[in-house]
């Protein structure tokens, strides 16, 4: 038995600091591989077993946004600068749609009394209870009876109009909002619209961002939904469909890298928006869940 | 009452989203059955009519004119192929065509595409032999008209043929018989003569201190393991799908199997099994003397070889004093026409043209793409590569009727022989392993 308390304290701290480097090595070392080899020299799936490569360039990052295809690949329709545009463009508007969605939906609920406000909410709980991709091909069909298949807007249209649905959230951070301040923004004439856009938003920025972090990964990770949309249209696929063609077994021996390369590119985006917001979105993932 | 209304909403909320689902799919079942009857009759009225080898009869387009065509080819076929459709629009100068649009697709997604929406996939598209039972359970595929049949049949490679009939009715016109795998080798490393046995092979790139590479833990390679012992598959059961086997000597299974083990151990750390993408890659760096790779790497791999590369179907391997041929699994590609076409005739005869001989030939030429025609395969026979794959083809299996559960099974069987603890001389191991594996496969 250690007597010393010091001693013991700083004998489980290392224990406890043993344990959690371990598992933070496992975790980022997937990371830190696809960075470290999408930057390796000589091209091919892995460098024979080496973990580190041995030279280090930018070649492929270079060829990857010159789209330049490697030779011997034959490949005519890989060309992800036009991919990521695609992506970032989907990602925007249905980002922009859906937070206001969200957000009104959840106003709506958490601030207007009206008749059949817990039917709908009920309804909204068991509509997205089920998984989305049971209606997937319904979904297909309808966008081609309004000759919206194979478009980007039908990709927009599919992430962004359900967003309504998961307002429970951002409802629970709504309700934590006095009443008080309502009323006395009624009292000073203001209408339920007024008060949404200038008291509860301003008073929300934690869920806003939340909500816009959500709802921009999205497109960016969704690859079903955009690969039975987009058919065999190259030129308006997503980043997700995209690179998962460069490891088909057409390309997989001369993309490898490339798709490397678009993998760790692909992160850019999420993560400075990340960093921006990310001192609201720690206090918005909290304060949502006290009532959500 | 309150709570038993939510749910009714619910439920005819959710009943109408399944409405849309199950109407799409009705009327695909019935145009589906119209195009079929179409094209039948399409067949037998055109039966009559001869057939020019490499161009059919103009009067087999009937009254279709103002033709609008999709053409689905991989990506690194696309300028070729885009190339053959003006050479068949221009020799059918008098018919009009308002469009033939050639689109990259790869072949592995081919049927995925079609299948969820035939209308508005390709009318004439290339595809893997392992996607025809699937294409034929959806009925997406015409079936080749009997004016063009029989020249198909006489001139391509039987088992090409055969793969793509069923109930006597041809469903697709061969295109290539190349989708496999066959021996690659560094020329300075592996001569000629060694690479005629798979103990040859792995001797001298021990000596070169160099690598050999085949992946035993993909199923898709490893197989060629029971098949060589006489574990060939043969289709499905009756049942329709539970693999079935041709008849085997387990013995003889179990001893092909042990004589595999004993090579990969007598030569742990010249047999890798790696990825055959990185083959390429070591023939670049020079870690690698030799590999087994499809023939969809074999660019990447002359080009890292360049005078160095050499070719040929798979080695043999001594089994007690007999010297086998690995057997492998070996695919063919097709050219498919879309039942769902508003031109069916057309269709097939830019079909027929695009896998005919002369559309054959230019890409074997261009591409290296395998022909499964006959007179084709005569024309490139100074191709090192096309003819180790031709070789290789008449020591295969064909990759058509696969069980899902094969892969995996197969993948074990080859990675536990890899493995460092296993024993090649324990018979009763392997055995226990081989009938592990073969109830896998057939689910049991």
């Amino acid at each position: 038995m250690i007597k010393s308390y010091k001693l013991r304290r700083h004998l489980s701290n290392a224990l406890i600091y043993i344990i959690l480097g371990v598992m933070c090595i496992i975790w980022v070392m997937p990371f830190v591989y696809l960075v470290l080899h999408s930057l390796r020299l000589d091209g091919g799936v892995i460098d024979n077993g080496a973990l580190l490569p041995k030279q280090f360039t930018f070649k492929h990052y270079i060829d990857l946004f010159a789209g330049n295809a490697p030779s011997g690949s034959g490949a005519a329709t890989l060309y992800f600068p036009q991919w990521f545009l695609n992506t970032f463009v989907v990602a925007c508007f249905s980002c922009v749609i859906s937070t206001l969605s969200v957000l009104m939906v959840s106003y709506a609920f958490s601030r207007l009394r009206f008749g059949a406000r817990k039917k709908l909410m009920n309804i909204a709980m068991i509509l997205g209870m089920f998984p989305g991709f049971m209606t997937m091909i319904a979904m297909y069909y309808l966008l081609k009876i309004m000759h919206l298949d194979g478009t980007l807007v039908a990709l927009v249209l599919c992430y962004s109009c359900g967003a309504g649905l998961g307002f429970q959230i951002s409802k629970g951070f709504f309700d934590t909002i006095p009443r008080a301040l309502d009323e006395a923004a009624t009292i000073d004439g203001a209408t339920k619209n007024q008060i949404f856009w200038k008291i509860i938003l301003p008073m929300s920025k934690p869920i806003v961002v939340y909500t816009v972090l959500t709802s921009f990964i999205g497109p960016w990770t969704d690859f079903i939904l955009a690969k039975i949309i987009m058919g065999d249209d190259t030129s308006k696929y997503t980043v997700a469909i995209g690179l998962q063609k460069m490891i088909s077994a057409e390309f997989r021996s001369s993309y490898f890298q490339q798709f490397m390369a678009g993998s760790v590119v692909v992160a850019v985006p999420i993560t400075l928006l990340f960093l921006k917001m990310q001192k609201y979105y720690v206090e918005g993932v909290t304060a949502g869940g006290v009532k959500g | 009452m309150k709570k038993v209304l939510a749910i009714l909403l619910a439920g005819m909320l959710t009943a109408t989203a399944f409405a849309g689902c199950g109407g799409g799919g009705n009327n695909n079942s019935g145009s589906k059955a119209a195009d079929g009857s179409q094209t039948e009759s399409k067949g037998d009225a055109s039966a009559a009519a001869a057939v020019d080898p490499s161009w059919p009869d103009a009067s087999l387009f009937g009254d279709e004119d103002n033709i609008t065509l999709k053409v689905w080819a991989p990506d690194k076929a696309v300028d070729l192929v885009k190339t053959q459709v003006e050479a068949f629009k221009s020799h059918y100068s008098d018919k009009k065509f308002a469009s033939i649009e050639v689109v990259a697709q790869g072949e592995n997604d081919a049927a995925t595409l079609i299948v969820n929406d035939p209308e508005k996939a390709a009318d004439v598209f290339g595809f893997p032999s392992d996607q025809l039972n699937k294409l034929k359970d959806a009925q997406v595929l015409t079936q080749v008209a009997p004016a063009l049949a029989a020249q198909v049949q006489a001139m391509n490679a039987e088992k090409t043929v055969t793969a793509a009939t069923f109930d006597g009715q041809l469903l697709a016109f061969p295109e290539t018989n190349d989708n496999g795998y066959y021996l690659v080798f560094d020329n300075s490393v592996v001569t000629a003569d060694d690479a005629k046995t798979l103990e040859g092979v792995l001797a001298a790139c021990k000596k070169a201190g160099k690598s050999f590479i085949m992946d035993a833990g993909n199923g898709y390679y490893s197989c060629i393991f029971a098949f060589t012992g006489g574990a060939e598959i043969d289709g499905f059961e009756a049942d329709g799908t539970t693999q079935k086997f041709k008849e085997y000597d387990e013995a003889t299974v179990v001893k092909t199997l042990m004589a595999f083990a004993q090579l990969m151990k007598d030569y742990k750390g010249t047999f890798v099994s790696q990825d055959p993408a990185n083959i390429s890659t070591g023939f670049k760096n020079g870690k690698v003397g030799a590999g087994i790779d499809g023939t969809w790497n074999s660019q990447p791999d002359k080009e890292a070889l360049g005078d160095k590369f050499g070719a040929a179907k798979l080695p043999t391997i001594k089994v007690g004093s007999e010297d086998k041929q690995i057997i492998s699994l070996f695919g063919y590609k097709y050219i498919g026409v879309n039942s769902h076409t508003k031109f069916p005739r057309s269709a097939q005869i830019l079909g027929y043209y695009l896998a005919g001989q002369e559309c054959q030939e230019q890409r074997a030429k261009q591409i290296g793409w395998g022909p499964s025609n006959q007179e084709a395969l005569k024309a490139v026979a100074d191709d090192a590569i096309l003819q180790a794959v031709a070789a290789q083809a008449e020591n295969a299996v064909p990759q058509v009727n696969v069980a899902g559960t094969f892969w995996t099974s197969m993948g074990t069987l080859g990675s536990e022989m890899y493995k460092d603890g296993w024993n090649p001389a324990d018979e009763a191991a392997t055995k226990k392993l081989f009938e592990k594996t073969i109830a896998n496969v057939r689910d049991e």
